[in-house]
């Protein structure tokens, strides 16, 4: 428990919130900023759902928030229209903190909603929760044979998001490899993880033979954008279910806040120190380049803390 | 005026910076409702407000009760409990958000995302192809797993 404590106590929490208050600072001020959101997401859901046959049975469903992720991105990044800077980027950022709010609202009045059907599948509900720890079995082997050493502990014992991060921060340090191992997760997962999650439940919903409602609870991974993302096309290929889609996947990932760090620092971080321990002297490669792949804490910190910080307010 | 830096203390500035925003993000999630589902925008409107205003109280309540507890969990419970079927907000609650569709409100939070995490994009590059391989092997591995166990216990206790 001294491990929950003293995450609790991290100064950065609060920190954070002042600079999330900071960053929402006159929202009017950045009002071209709004218009752009607001071009983005018309142009986003004009365009509309797609979907694309990769075989006769197979396909991937595009959903209008990709298209918005993108695009914002390429705004930021390409700077084709001036008035997208960091200024901008940084408003939009603390606004983010603010947005996840009516987000998780409306998950949240779908499970209220759906309660009776709730309590009928509520064993499944919590043990599929167990199925997060999954990411060991899948990735350690993967990030220890592309020669990561101990940093994959850091990088496969969770999801690496918010509460992951000051879990093994906490643990273990915040220089050790371990730590650089969960921040390279977190940083990549914020980039890509929105994205690939939402074209990994359509392509799963499609070739796995599992009930949509195991795919629903299984989106519930502790970020409530991926979360969103990975509901969203499922909602749109069984229309009738949706309100049930919603609030297992909404209540799956209250769940996943709620007692993820539990899982992760009783059973996940043993379990992954366990396997390291016997698998890294099999499967372990020495690739000399790999230490300075991951160089994120080799920048001095205050970069790192405000990478860390920034992407908070994502989930 | 010096911006109060203490998280702690709710001014009235702070909360009017909430609604504002909330008001925008709501007009904006309107818009683009209406233009992906054709929702009338009056309705959409007043669900958005719904969804506004569990969000505020979340905010609230994160600063000003003496846990400590996120208001993500705050903003969950409050949005669950107005929308039980035995509480009278119930059907008022959710006939206006069921207005709003989830697919137009993820749109629009993430066009805000892209352009928010435009800044980490260095970052990103910095750690290389093999980073990104084990992140695509840690995403499925929950994702994959958690719902061959929710099939499974599904199955078993004959949900499904």
């Amino acid at each position: 428990m001294r491990v929950i404590s003293a995450k609790k106590d991290q100064p950065h929490e609060h920190a954070f919130r002042e600079k999330t208050d900071k960053q929402i600072k006159k929202p009017w001020r950045e009002y071209k900023l709004h218009i752009t959101v607001l071009i983005i997401s018309i142009i986003s859901m004009s365009i509309g759902v797609q979907k694309i046959y990769l075989s006769k049975t197979v396909s991937i469903v595009l959903m209008p928030l990709l298209y918005a992720m993108i695009i914002g991105l390429i705004l930021y990044l390409a700077k084709p229209i001036k008035f997208v800077g960091k200024k901008q980027s940084k408003m939009a950022e603390g606004a983010m903190l603010v947005f996840i709010g009516p987000l998780l609202a409306k998950l949240a009045v779908a499970s209220g909603q759906s309660l009776y059907v709730l309590a009928q599948v509520g064993p499944a509900l919590i043990l599929q929760e167990l199925g997060n720890l999954g990411t060991i079995f899948f990735a350690l082997p993967i990030a220890l044979l592309l020669g990561f050493k101990r940093e994959s502990i850091g990088m496969t014992s969770s999801i690496c998001r918010e509460p992951n991060l000051g879990i093994i921060i906490d643990k273990y340090g915040f220089k050790s490899p371990e730590a650089k191992g969960v921040l390279a997760v977190f940083v990549i997962g914020t980039m890509i993880g929105t994205i690939y999650i939402s074209f990994l439940a359509s392509v799963c919903a499609s070739v796995l033979p599992l009930h949509p409602y195991a795919f629903a609870m299984a989106s519930g991974i502790g970020s409530a954008s991926m979360n969103a993302a990975a509901i969203s096309p499922l909602v749109y290929m069984y229309p009738n279910m949706a309100n049930t889609l919603l609030a297992f996947a909404g209540f799956s990932n209250l769940l996943s806040f709620c007692f993820g760090i539990y899982a992760s620092i009783f059973l996940g971080i043993p379990l992954t120190e366990y396997l390291y321990k016997h698998l890294e002297p099999i499967i372990g490669r020495n690739v000399p380049d790999v230490l300075s792949s991951i160089s994120l804490s080799s920048k001095d910190t205050s970069t790192t803390e405000s990478s860390e910080e920034k992407s908070l307010g994502d989930d | 005026m010096p911006f109060d830096p203490d998280p702690k203390v709710i001014t009235f500035k702070r909360v009017l910076y909430w609604i504002l925003l909330l008001l925008i993000f709501s007009i904006i999630t309107v818009i683009a409702n209406y233009v992906g589902y054709k929702h009338p925008m009056g309705e959409a409107l007043i669900g958005m407000f719904i969804l506004s205003g569990i969000t505020l109280v979340g905010l609230l309540m994160e600063r000003l009760l003496p846990y400590q507890i996120s208001n993500i969990i705050y903003i969950s419970i409050i949005g669950c409990i107005l929308a039980l079927p035995f509480v009278p907000t119930s059907g008022f609650v959710t006939y206006y958000v069921s207005k709003v569709d989830l697919i137009s409100i993820v749109t629009v939070f993430l066009a805000y995302v892209g352009i928010g995490i435009g800044r980490d994009w260095k970052d990103f590059k910095r750690i290389g192809w093999r980073g990104v391989i084990v992140t695509i092997f840690v995403i499925s591995g929950t994702y994959i797993c958690s719902a061959t166990v929710a099939q499974i216990v599904l199955v078993l206790t004959g949900a499904i």
